[in-house]
């Protein structure tokens, strides 16, 4: 079974305890993490209001990069820590997009996702508890989605 | 042309407004993305071919401004060469430490921080600099990007009216209507105050859910490494601070303000050539000169309009629309500013609001006052509307979203819609209530 595990930077414990739940004689696990471009776009955008070139200058650019390349392969490495002898996939764009066309290219059997980035160990249940990347991946993956919620029995019961 | 041929003064005018339109639509527009500099000159270009405004009107236009291009050369150049220090990057980790590893703190102080820094260097420094800065160290800290870069897009025009330097379009409003310092801080301080904490509050409101988390500051470098070279960091803090101080008494004095723009820059330019950290040429690489000859090229246009009589009237029609009473002053010129700065972007309707309110002699300086007021408020804090740019850019990513293109400025936008009424709402009753 191809398992894919879409790491955010906040979820690797969750994800590597859900993955511990199928047969590891099984598994081949891939971690994925996505450098989103949109903040690049939206800096680009304000350039332009400001009657400048889209791109910042090239020192400013060439930061930038090297900081998304450098905090991205520590996610991966502290994912690898968590699942040793995974795959590793790295990917650029808009995280929900990525994630669902790398799951068909490497022909996923399952996606393991996190509802939403978590930077406090307080998680809330309710309608907005599924953040728009895991949103998209549960309404487009080519394979199933194993969304890891966190547990909140201390939310309920709740109104009937 | 026009000059060698008879032609009627009706058609003249009529063909000179004909071609202002054309301008402004241009660069409302943009079409095929064509620069709008390219648009305004090819505008004033037209005119002057026609005859329609004659070289020495054109030359004596420009002179009339020169100190809004000094103004922005000075402004670009010290921002850049501050940058060029790292004074941008010190500040931001600097923010990061006094946060105390908290995610909400961390996103206040850059708040703070944006205001400082749009209130002496102006807001191009704030939304052009300080975001891809801000955007880095949130990477580094692994905090949600898009709450930082918010905050900074949108803080750089919020408290762009804190001082007459904190946005260039204060500099060509008051160019033209002088107001000495103590009026403007009477009028426009606690407005900026208030739509400031407006902003921030909306802000920790709307993000309250990604905010909530602790970073580790270990994850920066110490802020003595974002330092590129000691001495000319020491030197570039205690000439903006010299600017800053120079700023205040200018403003006070009415002494052209756009000369101590460029004093200090030609210091910063000095300081960075001596401990050989930038060059003429990499300093001049950050400057935008395609703004001066938009300005350049938008002015001719709008003189051109105002020989017509046409922006006279415009200035009339407001006055009359306002009741001639101090509120509606403070709310059409306010309502006005902002619409036609999301229109046209905010530095061609800062040019036709000066040549409109320049027809509003003879009303009472209370409305006066509100219009001035208001007009920079507007044209200052309207961007945040549609910080994309303008209603046309907001458009074009609509059709391009319908083509399954998924783009990301929209976010902006419904982040402005939200917020940007309610502060235009709040800062308008506030000016009115000093007038």
């Amino acid at each position: 079974m191809r398992v894919l595990c879409c790491l955010d930077g906040t979820n690797v414990e969750p994800i590597s305890r859900a993955t511990a739940l199928f047969s590891p004689a099984e598994l081949t696990v891939g971690l994925i993490h996505v450098i989103d471009k949109g903040p690049h776009h939206d800096i680009e955008h304000t350039r332009e209001r400001f009657f400048r070139s889209p791109v910042p200058p090239a020192s400013r650019e060439h930061q930038m990069l090297e900081v998304e390349q450098a905090s991205a392969k520590e996610i991966i490495a502290e994912g690898l820590r968590y699942l040793s002898g995974a795959e590793t996939l790295q990917r650029e764009g808009r995280p929900e997009r990525e994630i669902v066309n790398a799951a068909a290219e490497w022909e996923a059997d399952l996606v393991i996702i996190c509802p939403r980035a978590e930077y406090r160990d307080e998680h809330k249940i309710g309608p907005k508890s599924v953040g728009h990347v895991a949103r998209f991946v549960l309404d487009h993956a080519p394979c199933p989605v194993f969304l890891v919620r966190p547990i909140n029995r201390d939310q309920f019961p709740i109104k009937r | 042309m026009f000059q060698f041929i008879s032609v009627p003064e009706l058609t003249k005018t009529l063909i000179a407004s004909f071609v202002g339109l054309l301008t402004l639509i241009g660069i409302m527009a943009r079409p095929f993305r064509w620069n709008e500099a390219a648009i305004a000159m090819a505008g004033a270009g037209l005119l002057l071919l026609l005859g329609l405004i004659s070289p020495l009107d054109a030359f004596s236009t420009l002179c009339r401004d020169w100190n809004t291009f000094l103004f922005f050369l000075g402004m670009m150049g010290l921002s850049a060469l501050a940058e060029a220090a790292g004074l941008f990057d010190w500040l931001a980790v600097q923010a990061a430490r006094f946060a105390r590893n908290s995610a909400r703190l961390l996103f206040f102080n850059v708040f703070l921080l944006g205001s400082l820094i749009s209130m002496i260097l102006s807001n191009d420094a704030t939304a052009l600099i300080l975001t891809p800065v801000v955007y880095v160290l949130v990477t580094k800290l692994r905090l949600p990007v898009l709450p930082f870069l918010f905050a900074c897009t949108f803080i750089a025009d919020t408290a762009s009216f804190l001082l007459p330097v904190s946005n260039p379009i204060n500099i060509i409003m008051l160019s033209h209507f002088p107001m000495d310092l103590f009026t403007f801080l009477r009028l426009l301080l606690l407005p900026s105050l208030v739509v400031i904490g407006i902003n921030i509050g909306i802000f920790f409101l709307l993000y309250r859910r990604e905010l909530r988390g602790q970073f580790k500051l270990e994850r920066l470098p110490p802020a003595d490494e974002t330092i590129k070279h000691r001495a000319y960091f020491r030197y570039t803090c205690l000439v903006l601070i010299g600017v800053a101080a120079a700023y205040v008494l200018a403003s006070a004095a009415r002494f052209p303000l756009s000369l101590i723009a460029v004093g200090g820059a030609g210091l910063l330019l000095i300081g960075a050539l001596g401990w050989k950290q930038s060059t003429l040429r990499e300093t001049g690489k950050r400057i935008s000169w395609s703004i001066f000859g938009f300005i350049a090229g938008m002015s001719i246009v709008v003189r051109s309009i105002e020989d017509t009589g046409l922006t006279a009237r415009f200035g009339d029609w407001l006055l009359r629309l306002s009741g001639g009473n101090s509120f509606g002053s403070v709310m059409i010129g306010t309502a006005g500013a902002a619409l036609g700065t999301n229109l046209i972007n905010n530095i061609p309707m800062a040019v036709v609001m000066t040549s409109a309110l320049g027809s509003m002699q003879h009303a009472p300086p209370a409305v006066q006052h509100g219009f001035l007021a208001a007009t920079m408020f507007g044209c200052d804090l309207g961007p945040n509307l549609t910080t994309v740019g303008s209603l046309a850019t907001v458009l074009w990513l609509l059709i391009l979203r319908r083509q399954g293109i998924d783009v990301s400025g929209l976010d902006y936008f419904k982040v402005g819609v939200i917020v940007t009424p309610i502060m235009l709402l709040a800062g308008a009753l506030t000016i009115w209530l000093l007038l």
